[in-house]
């Protein structure tokens, strides 16, 4: 069931357009994720959404009512901000309560209810003091209990995690899938962070330029990027997109690269004539081969490494490109910089792009079909 | 939080230093608390007395003194003046906060077309000295009849202290987090509420710092009160400078008396918002 509806919305700031007809729904309960680079308009939607900022067109529904026109007031959605926005001039009990006794419930309930989410977010020990005060974390957990305290429809998430800690960020990740979990509300959470939207989302949109790109599941947009910008946004390290030209010779399509050339059966409908293209591998696609190589690929000179702890990206150098490969750490302990290298890719989940607008060439079959 | 650093880190060397140059600045105070204790001989003696019998005399006479050739003592009408530099200076610089805030936070949040425009011309009202501006109003206030009454002197101060309460309390509405005023929005607050429980509460210590500005300037300000008070609203620079000369010269004594008296409210008011004070200087000096 579909609760939050936005479409086609659009919000402009003098010449600047943050929003271009953006549109996606909710479901009832679901853990949306609108994922994008900073100045995609991610904020600006959410705000949207919030009714913090007058649309100049389209419309929001929730719950299957049309509230663009509520004041914000009145929608009764609740929103965690990049900056936390806590009350500086008030105790952490005081900014949980604030909601409250905006909706003028009775002292007991209130202090009754504060208890309770604050224990809920084992923040009880910080009540009586002001947010400067507290830990990141803690100002973080008054966040999430302010927002959540009215038991709210819709919950807005607007970068929550950016000004933690890595390893603060880490642990917020888990509160929110279990807090996503317990209360089962609708969440629409945005991030510049494809690894928060990787693991947190149930769906997820990806925005550029005020629109949105694509939206699917995390399997699916990691799976069949619908063009190179979301091919690169999702996944991490980032997809690898080399430059090349599909053709046509005696016996098929061929994908030439500057360092190799690869046969392209699968784009085999696609490939009627010569096109420049982006070829994208995932790190992950890429191993190095120990004698003879059977399958496609090519060699290389090891340009750098950067050791991740578990794994290791290393970036090769195959004429003019650089194509980061991913190896767990003990296999990686054997290359240094300058050392060469044969790897081999494994074609099937490998994509192609047209260079000159990104958008996905589909291939015909995967060959494991 | 501040936190003060503990003392007698600095040294010896750098407390010594500290303490002349903090002699040098409060020396003519120093001096003038101690030409108010002295006698009329003890305040002309050459070289300068540092050590002498104090007296209360001149604090007596600032409220009534015998006139020369008089018999008795007659009330000065120092007390009313004392009270009406209290009552101006007070009311027109909070009157000057009041629409001050307002104006600022209209300003710095509702901005119009041409906001720039519009603070632009609220400064150049104090961009003419006010000596040339005197003229023009003192005829306005002669034919208005407000010469001499307290709404006039009060309404002057205040129009006086407008610009620079608002440029100042805008500054310290412009560093507040928008943020915090959307997260009150979401909670449910309407714009009256967020203002009041959100916007200025935050801004308390601006509003302070505003405040002991403007009042300084209100309690010094000597022009417009020499020539827009009557006999029943003159205030203290005003009743001062009129002690000076007369058959008996300069009372140096006398005038000391009246500084310190004079001192003694701006003093106070500092001092209870010292705290508050230093917070407004600094605000947004330092990344939150």
């Amino acid at each position: 069931m579909t609760a939050l509806e936005v479409e086609g919305i659009v919000k402009r700031f003098g010449d600047v357009t943050a929003l271009d007809g953006l549109s996606f729904e909710a479901g009832a309960g679901e853990f949306f994720c609108l994922l994008g680079p900073s100045a995609a308009g991610k904020t600006t939607a959410l705000r949207a959404i919030a009714g913090l900022e007058r649309l100049d067109a389209g419309r929001v529904r929730f719950g299957g009512r049309d509230v663009t026109d509520d004041p914000v007031q009145g929608r009764g959605f609740a929103m965690i901000f990049q900056t936390f926005a806590l009350y500086p001039h008030l105790t952490a009990f005081e900014n949980l309560a604030y909601p409250l006794r905006e909706e003028k419930r009775p002292a007991d309930e209130v202090a009754r209810r504060v208890d309770e989410i604050a224990e809920m977010l084992r923040i009880s020990h910080a009540l009586g003091r002001k947010p400067n005060t507290l830990s990141g974390g803690e100002q973080q957990r008054v966040a999430i209990g302010r927002a959540l305290i009215r038991r709210p429809g819709l919950l807005l998430l607007d970068e929550p995690l950016t000004n933690l800690d890595a390893k603060l960020r880490h642990d917020t990740r888990a509160e929110f899938k279990r807090l996503h979990r317990e209360l089962g509300m609708t969440m629409v959470y945005a991030t510049p962070d494809q690894l928060e939207a990787l693991t947190m989302a149930e769906r997820l949109a990806v925005l550029r330029d005020g629109r949105i790109v694509q939206t699917g599941t995390p399997e699916e947009l990691y799976a069949t990027p619908g063009d190179s910008f979301v091919a690169t946004m999702v996944g991490a390290p980032p997809m690898n997109l080399i430059p090349g030209e599909i053709s046509r010779n005696g016996s098929g399509p061929v994908l030439s690269l500057p360092f190799a050339e690869l046969d392209a059966g699968r784009w085999r409908g696609a490939a009627t004539a010569t096109e420049p293209v982006l070829f994208g591998i995932r790190p992950h696609d890429i191993a190095p081969v120990n004698g003879e190589r059977r399958g496609p690929g090519f060699s290389a000179t090891v340009h750098l490494t950067e050791p991740l702890g578990d794994v290791t990206v290393i970036d090769l150098q195959a004429s003019d490109s650089l194509v980061k490969m991913v190896l767990p750490e003990h296999e990686a302990l054997a290359y240094r910089v300058g050392d060469k290298v044969d790897v081999e890719i494994s074609m099937e989940d490998t994509h192609l792009f047209f260079r000159e607008t990104g958008v996905l060439i589909p291939s015909v079959e995967r060959p494991d079909q | 939080m501040l936190r003060r650093r503990q003392i007698g880190k600095a040294g010896w060397g750098w407390s010594l230093f500290a303490g002349v140059i903090s002699l040098i600045y409060f020396f003519p105070v120093l001096w003038i608390i101690l030409t108010a204790f002295k006698t009329r001989a003890d305040t002309l003696a050459t070289p300068p007395k540092l050590f002498f019998t104090p007296t209360l005399d001149n604090f007596v006479s600032v409220f009534s003194r015998t006139m020369v050739g008089g018999q008795e003592a007659i009330d000065t009408g120092f007390g009313l003046f004392f009270f009406n530099s209290i009552f101006i200076a007070g009311t027109s610089v909070l009157l000057a906060l009041i629409i001050g805030t307002l104006a600022a936070y209209g300003f710095s949040r509702y901005p119009l077309r041409g906001n720039d425009t519009y603070l632009f011309i609220i400064l150049t009202t104090r961009m003419l000295p006010p000596i040339v501006v005197i003229i023009p109003i003192f005829l306005m206030f002669r034919i208005t009849g407000l010469s001499g009454t307290y709404f006039g002197i009060i309404l002057l101060y205040t129009a006086f202290n407008l610009p620079f309460s608002i440029w100042m309390i805008k500054s310290f509405f412009d560093e507040l987090n928008r943020e915090v005023e959307d997260a009150a929005r979401m909670d449910g607050s309407s714009e009256r509420r967020v203002f009041f429980r959100i916007s200025l509460p935050q801004v308390t210590a601006g509003l302070a710092a505003t405040a002991v500005f403007a009042l300084i300037l209100t309690w010094n300000e000597f022009l417009f009160a020499l020539l827009l008070t009557g006999t029943e609203t003159r205030t203290v620079p005003v009743a001062m400078g009129r002690t000076i000369g007369g058959e008996i010269g300069v009372d140096y004594g006398l005038l000391g008396a009246i500084v310190s008296l004079f001192l003694i409210p701006v003093f106070v008011v500092t001092f209870a918002l010292q705290n508050q004070l230093l917070r407004g200087v600094t605000f947004g000096t330092i990344r939150k």
